[in-house]
């Protein structure tokens, strides 16, 4: 079979990325751990770990519980805190040459701002990706999802900040996705990130404890993906907005799925915890998945799923 | 570090619930060191999800064969441990940080409780070849003798091996903790190397603490990545904050874990 090269890149918003496939916040780390594993520069984009102002230790374990087809987790924000990121992290991975969005996550509004002027101040990012839907921390995280007005200030907020453009990242863990979505653009987000984990919890029955030190933890892999095409899906027929899609992403085939569903680009997740070289992967399949079905740019797949 | 599709060329019930298992891995069977561990899929599919971390048990460089001991304790090991010979499994490894260099005087003491012999068999090897001065002193605890796969493996590899259950079913009624702090007493011990359940590993740490004496530990945690990307089995640290059992273990030195915080 001969095909002509099947053009991967997109435009997500203001985002010209050269591959449709990005990787998820808080599975890929800072990227240093998979530089053995994979390409980075295949990448998309990508996506780093929850970044907060002070340094955080994250939740006791387990932190992890394998449920059917997926996985809970309780991580809690563990991360090194702004400034190490500034100094240790970011460096070397702006230095890559692919597009580098810093995800983060505050308490308060006055904290989001505080970490989006301070990377504002950082050489070399494409954007940063306002995580409003950690469902494992006591305060912020998916609170902000959960009130449309706190939500609305919060995006607001991080908009004046910075000249970086937001991604917003949605929580699944609410009513109607649509309305949120509308809140969260109308305040300056310029793309979505549609899904953050579902709540759900594990149960040792013969112990009758909850598996996870805080009862509930975010729950991932091919079994949330349903969940997230339909939240894509819905905001997309609603909003006709930039979308990042993910939740449960293993294959290109999964992805092809998400782009139909609305999405102008895909993150990689937990995925990359089964296999670490899935992210790149999952964008060669989806390059196969192109020529197969004679598509000549991946682009044209975004909202193409026929009624 | 290698991603391979493994050829499974042994698989013998040992006991009840153990199987020892081996698999054709040439690169990995030269890298790994003792304390190292191997990330293995336990079927295609997406269910069960996840890899489940092995110690490797031994590594045989020459016939290109790696060693380790699965104990069924859900569906994964259960799939795992029903694999024909001549199946392919998904493994990454070795990963993590193995047994650190023995001090040069005193009695090297393995503690190991049920499936945590794995490591010390490796180890007890690696010992007796590299440093044929050093005495070996192996302890294998379990809760019956069902529990004791692999003893012999172990016992042929130290210079002297006792054995304790907890229902006195093989060697002394007690725990492995309590005959290490008999020898404790009466040897010159140089450093103490174990791998256990929790409880255990918590009882010999305090021990050694308390005799100051260098302890080494193997850990297990439930695992994500194996690669220090999730986080998922990071464990409470002595001095703050959390290490990772994948990247900065699974052998720890004892005083570098926060014992009373991972008990809670």
């Amino acid at each position: 079979m001969t095909s002509a090269p099947v053009d991967m890149s997109v435009q997500v918003g203001p985002l010209a990325l050269r591959s449709p496939v990005t990787v998820a916040s808080g599975t890929f780390g800072f990227g240093e751990e998979y530089a053995a594993y994979v390409d980075l520069t295949s990448l998309g984009a990508i996506v780093t770990k929850a970044v907060t102002l002070e340094p955080r230790t994250g939740n006791p374990g387990p932190r992890v519980w394998e449920t059917s087809a997926g996985m809970l987790n309780s991580i809690g924000l563990q991360n090194p805190g702004i400034e190490a990121v500034v100094a240790e992290k970011l460096p070397g991975l702006v230095s890559l040459g692919v597009p580098v969005i810093v995800n983060i996550a505050g308490e308060t509004v006055g904290e989001y701002v505080e970490l989006a002027r301070r990377l504002g101040q950082v050489e070399g990012l494409a954007a940063l990706e306002v995580n409003v839907s950690c469902p494992n921390v006591d305060r912020g995280g998916m609170e902000f999802c959960a009130d449309r007005t706190a939500l609305a200030e919060v995006v607001a907020a991080v908009r004046d900040a910075t000249h970086l453009p937001l991604v917003v990242k949605l929580s699944p863990n609410v009513g109607d996705i649509v309305p949120v979505a509308e809140t969260a653009l109308t305040a300056g987000a310029a793309v979505l990130s549609l899904i953050n984990t579902l709540v759900g919890m594990a149960i040792d029955a013969r112990r009758r404890r909850p598996r996870l030190v805080r009862g509930t933890g975010g729950l991932s892999g091919p079994a949330i993906k349903p969940v997230a095409l339909a939240m894509v899906w819905r905001v997309w027929r609603a909003l006709r907005c930039p979308i990042i899609g993910m939740g449960g992403i293993m294959t290109g085939e999964d992805a092809a799925e998400f782009l139909l569903a609305g999405a102008a680009a895909v993150a990689v997740g937990t995925a990359s915890f089964v296999d670490p070289t899935s992210a790149c992967r999952v964008g060669l399949e989806l390059d196969e998945f192109c020529r197969r079905e004679g598509v000549a740019a991946v682009a044209e797949l975004t909202g193409a799923l026929r009624a | 570090m290698t991603h391979v599709m493994a050829e499974l060329v042994w698989n013998e019930r040992m006991m009840e619930e153990y199987h020892l298992m081996a698999v054709a891995a040439p690169e990995m069977a030269a890298e790994a060191k003792p304390g190292q561990f191997v990330h293995v899929r336990v079927g295609p599919t997406h269910d069960p999800l996840l890899r489940r971390p092995l110690s490797v048990l031994r590594a045989d460089p020459d016939a290109g064969r790696l060693w380790m001991l699965v104990k069924v304790v859900g569906r994964g090991t259960r799939l795992l441990a029903d694999m024909e010979p001549g199946s392919r499994i998904d493994m990454m490894g070795p990963l993590g940080h193995g047994w650190p260099e023995p001090p040069p005087k005193g009695d090297l003491l393995l503690v190991a409780g049920g499936v945590g012999v794995a490591p010390l068999i490796f180890w007890a090897e690696r010992l007796q070849a590299k440093f044929p001065d050093s005495s070996v002193v192996s302890i294998f605890g379990a809760a019956r003798d069902a529990d004791l796969a692999c003893w012999l493996e172990l016992a042929a590899r130290s210079d002297e091996f006792y054995v304790a259950t907890e229902d006195g079913s093989a060697g002394e009624q007690g725990l492995a903790t309590e005959l290490l702090a008999n020898h404790l007493a009466r040897r010159d011990v140089g450093a103490v190397y174990a791998c256990g359940p929790r409880g255990m590993l918590v009882a010999a740490a305090r021990k050694c603490a308390q005799a100051r004496l260098a302890c080494f530990v193997a850990m297990e945690q439930w695992m994500g990545c194996g690669i220090g990307a999730c986080l998922g089995c990071a464990v409470p640290a002595a001095k703050g904050g959390f290490v990772r059992v994948c990247t900065e273990g699974p052998v720890f030195a004892a005083e570098d874990i926060d014992w009373e915080a991972l008990a809670e």
